[in-house]
């Protein structure tokens, strides 16, 4: 077993890495200001910080991806110098990416060794052998001859990770890899990693869920480039933590008790949705929304809940079943009528799907409803009272920009969201669709979100909403879905629902209650 | 980080363009393109100081000069606005061209069937004509694109070689031939049937002004109508619009429609103010060049406008340029290629910078 080794000239006290007063600028933007950052052999260390903190400008340095203009990076005590990747491979760096970079239609082994061979010789076999031993040694069922395309998010993440291992890494980066886990796999890359660390191995962990930043031994916060501090974990606390993150402390955000659970608003009966190839993309899906309350939607991405959200607004037909408003039949309206009956929709991919990224904050408040009253004066638009309504929006909302004319492609990804509530939350009068409303916010716009959320709810509005953060769903919803595979796999009571249930529901797993019993007969 | 590097160079977009970078780019490419353009005249065997000379004062040197250069313009201004309805929305008509000749001929038709009307109806039929006509190319294409998802490039390029040899066949002892006429030409259209000339002693006719109308129409159609709002909206993100429900199909038919329209007003003036009869050949590059006008007016009409009128001065002084000093009027299409050329390269030194990587230390 040859699992990364720590060579001969540096020792357990000498840091895996050592970050000195790293700074790198973008124009006027100061990305990362005098980062200073220690890991040593074994240590799973965690960057903590919201967007625009400097997590992945650092993580990019420390790979090779950007040239840092000031400061050095040490590795096992030598100073070190990256030009691209490939440096940073050589030196014993691996990275993880979010987006993974694999061949599709490459098998498991191909994929791993690509790139690696000297000439035209590809050391298929040695390789296969060396590969063995890494999954050996993680307790790792892969199989390496697999194509990459047909195995799922969570086994082309461990692809990645035994790819780096194979190279060599001896200090593993990890952005965010939990994201597309569900909560057992991530229980089992911790287990792993821990195996990992154990070798001599460090990991540099991206993340911003509490339970996991926890996990880790040491935890570095970065807060608008600078670091705010770094802690051990054991000598800290959540709160601590995030009010070093966030900068202030946060008020929790207490969904407060049920307001009432009242009548059926939205209606989904038996909805099957097949794409061109005809496959199955939802099955026999029934739910119902009453009035003044959530309905979270809890799954893993890809399961079909996109094709929900499209289906209640008209943007999918779909093949049998029905879904009523009111008692009134959607199947055959269109997007524009549905929203007009006082549905909003917070799109899954808010700047692809939800805004016009060249359009003023003014424009994209109206869009859709651009050829209707008070928004249209005649032939053309009311300049002046768009402008009004989007100066009232930024105050409401308090968007951080310059002015109602302020093109939406320069917003933060909190401030654009704020723009797509501004517009979907004046339409839901009756029903609100939140597809991942918080996804990639800072921790201080998500519960600016969840509290406009709930204050929907309070005012009577049927609400569904998708999120991959499970602890909020459970917090939020008064039911949740649980979907796999287009199939609503059970419908959980909220408050008391049990994560590792729904966890297990997500992987295809039968209702927890129904299992045990069958058990007990 | 996708960008790749090449040689130590990686080539970045800018965060923002800075007004004064954009003014010095287009003031050192218009430096650029006199010197290239020079070199050209200087290998014709002229003097460039001269040929520049003749050029400007063919254009712009007299009040005749200037309305020559004001016809020659009025094409362009509207085959340019054509192009840019089209491009705002990312609809690449490049059938600018056809629809031209469609406006001409759908004008033609209309306006001959009347015989003889009073000369208000006349003109009204030819206007009317040109718009159906290039609606109807234009609209073609559009169907083709939004029903059965065929390229709007293939599809207008394609159309394009159809219409321009349909008119051949009409014209070619077919029956619009001028009865006795050796050439590919329609008889003289009726006096009452041509276009009032604006200034005597010129030939500025009615459709300047109606261009400028036109122009100033599609900037507020483009800036404060819904469908305009739309336009931009496609241009920038369809699938946001799609998910408002704006139906897409209907969108990019009616655009092309317009593009289509306003292009087809080009052949029509073209035929009614200044030919006075319908030949194959003269009205061919019309649409081409609006693609080129389009692009320098930054898809603005009023940049439209701008450019349209600079090729106009270069058009109109090329005459002048051959007799005075030699230079061949045909080298104009030369130097319009090299002054969009320049202007390419400003837009991209203006939008992007080139970042040098440091080596490893």
């Amino acid at each position: 077993m040859n699992m990364p080794v720590s060579p001969a000239h540096a020792d357990a006290t000498t840091p895996r890495l050592h970050v000195q007063r790293l700074t790198k600028r973008f124009g006027a933007l100061v990305a990362n200001d005098a980062v200073s950052l220690t890991v040593m052999p074994g240590e799973l260390h965690c960057l903590l910080g919201e967007n625009g903190a400097g997590k992945s400008t650092l993580s990019s340095c420390l790979y090779g991806l950007y040239r840092p203009d000031e400061g050095d990076i040490y590795v096992d005590g030598r100073e070190m110098r990256f030009a691209s990747p490939a440096d940073a491979i050589a030196a014993g760096i691996g990275m993880v990416h979010q987006h993974f970079v694999l061949v599709p239609t490459f098998t498991v082994l191909e994929n791993i060794i690509v790139g690696t061979g000297s000439g035209w010789r590809l050391p298929a076999a040695e390789a296969r052998r060396k590969v063995e031993a890494i999954c050996q040694r993680l307790s790792l069922s892969l199989d390496l001859d697999a194509e990459v395309g047909d195995l799922s998010v969570g086994q082309q993440q461990w692809v990645e990770i035994v790819k780096a291992l194979y190279l060599g890494a001896r200090l593993l980066i990890l952005d965010e890899p939990t994201a597309v886990l569900t909560p057992q796999e991530s229980a089992l890359l911790f287990a792993s990693l821990r195996k990992m660390l154990a070798d001599g191995l460090s990991v540099i962990l991206i993340s911003h869920k509490m339970n996991e930043v926890l996990q880790a031994d040491r935890v570095t916060v970065l807060r608008r480039g600078r670091v705010v501090g770094s802690v051990r974990t054991a000598d800290s606390s959540r709160h601590e933590l995030t009010t070093m993150m966030v900068g202030r402390a946060l008020s929790i955000v207490d969904a407060g008790e049920r307001s009432h659970g009242g009548g059926t608003i939205l209606s989904v009966k038996n909805v099957s949705l097949r794409d061109a190839r005809g496959v199955s993309l939802l099955r026999d899906v029934s739910l119902d929304f009453r009035a003044g309350e959530i309905v979270g939607l809890a799954g893993i991405a890809g399961n079909g809940q996109r094709e929900l959200f499209e289906a209640i607004c008209g943007l999918r037909p779909i093949d049998a079943g029905e879904i009523t408003l009111d008692g009134q039949r959607l199947d055959s309206c269109n997007p524009h009528e549905i929203y007009r009956m006082g549905v909003g929709h917070v799109p899954e991919d808010r700047f692809k799907d939800g805004l016009v990224p060249d359009f003023s904050i003014a424009e994209n408040l109206v869009l859709g409803d651009h050829r209707e009253k008070p928004w249209r004066h005649g032939l053309t638009l009311d300049v002046g009272r768009l402008r009004q309504a989007a100066n009232e929006a930024i105050k409401n909302f308090s968007i951080a920009c310059n002015g109602a004319e302020a093109v939406v492609r320069r917003l933060s990804g909190g401030n654009a969201q704020k723009v797509i509530l501004a517009r979907e939350l004046a339409r839901a009068s009756r029903v609100l669709l939140c597809n991942q409303p918080t996804r990639g916010l800072d921790v201080g716009v998500i519960e600016y979100v969840h509290r406009q959320i709930l204050e929907k709810r309070d005012a009577g509005a049927a609400i569904l909403l998708a999120s991959e953060e499970l602890e909020d769903l459970i917090a939020f919803c008064d039911r949740i879905a649980v979907i796999f595979r287009g199939e609503i796999m059970a419908v959980l009571p909220g408050r008391q629902a049990d994560i590792a249930e729904i966890g297990r529901l997500m992987a295809g797993g039968t209702d927890a209650r129904a299992a045990d019993k069958g058990m007990s007969n | 980080m996708a960008t790749t590097a090449i040689m130590g160079y990686r080539v970045e977009r800018r965060s923002t363009r800075s007004p004064l970078a954009w003014a010095l780019a287009l003031i050192l490419a218009g430096a650029c393109a006199l010197l290239v353009c020079a070199g050209l005249f200087i290998a014709a065997g002229a003097d460039p100081w001269q040929a520049f000379a003749a050029l400007l004062k063919g254009g712009l040197g007299s009040k005749r000069a200037i309305a020559e250069t004001m016809v020659k313009a009025t094409p362009l201004i509207l085959t340019g606005l054509a192009c840019t309805i089209a491009f705002r929305a990312r609809l690449w008509n490049i059938g600018a061209e056809g629809q031209v000749f469609a406006g001409a001929m759908f004008a033609y038709w209309c306006q001959s069937t009347l015989g003889d009307a009073p000369a208000p109806i006349q003109i009204a039929a030819v206007i009317v004509g040109a718009l159906i006509g290039g609606a109807l190319l234009g609209g073609l294409a559009g169907i083709l694109k939004a029903r059965f998802q065929v390229d709007e490039v293939i599809s207008t390029v394609m159309l394009n070689y159809i219409i321009v040899y349909a008119l051949s066949l009409l014209l070619q002892n077919g029956p619009w031939t001028e009865a006795g006429s050796f050439f590919e030409q329609t008889a003289m259209v009726p006096d009452a049937a041509q276009l009032p000339i604006l200034l005597a002693k010129t030939r500025l006719h009615l459709g300047f002004l109606f261009a400028l109308i036109v122009a100033a129409f599609v900037h507020v159609m483009l800036l404060r109508s819904s469908l305009g709002y739309e336009i931009r909206a496609a241009g920038s993100n369809l699938r946001a619009l799609e998910f408002q429900g704006v139906k897409i199909t209907r969108l990019i038919i009616v655009v092309m429609a317009i593009s289509g329209a306003v292009a087809g007003l080009a052949g029509a003036f073209e035929v009614y103010g200044v030919q006075h009869r319908l030949k194959s050949g003269t009205l061919g590059g019309l649409g081409y060049t609006g693609i080129i006008i389009a692009i320098l007016g930054q898809l603005r009409p009023m940049g439209v406008v701008a450019a349209a009128l600079v090729f106009g001065v270069l058009l109109n002084g090329a005459t002048l340029m051959q007799i005075k000093s030699g230079v061949p009027s045909a080298l104009i299409y030369a130097v319009e290629a090299i002054i969009l050329m320049f202007f390419l390269i400003a837009w991209a030194a203006s939008e992007f910078r080139l970042r040098r990587l440091h080596h490893v230390g």
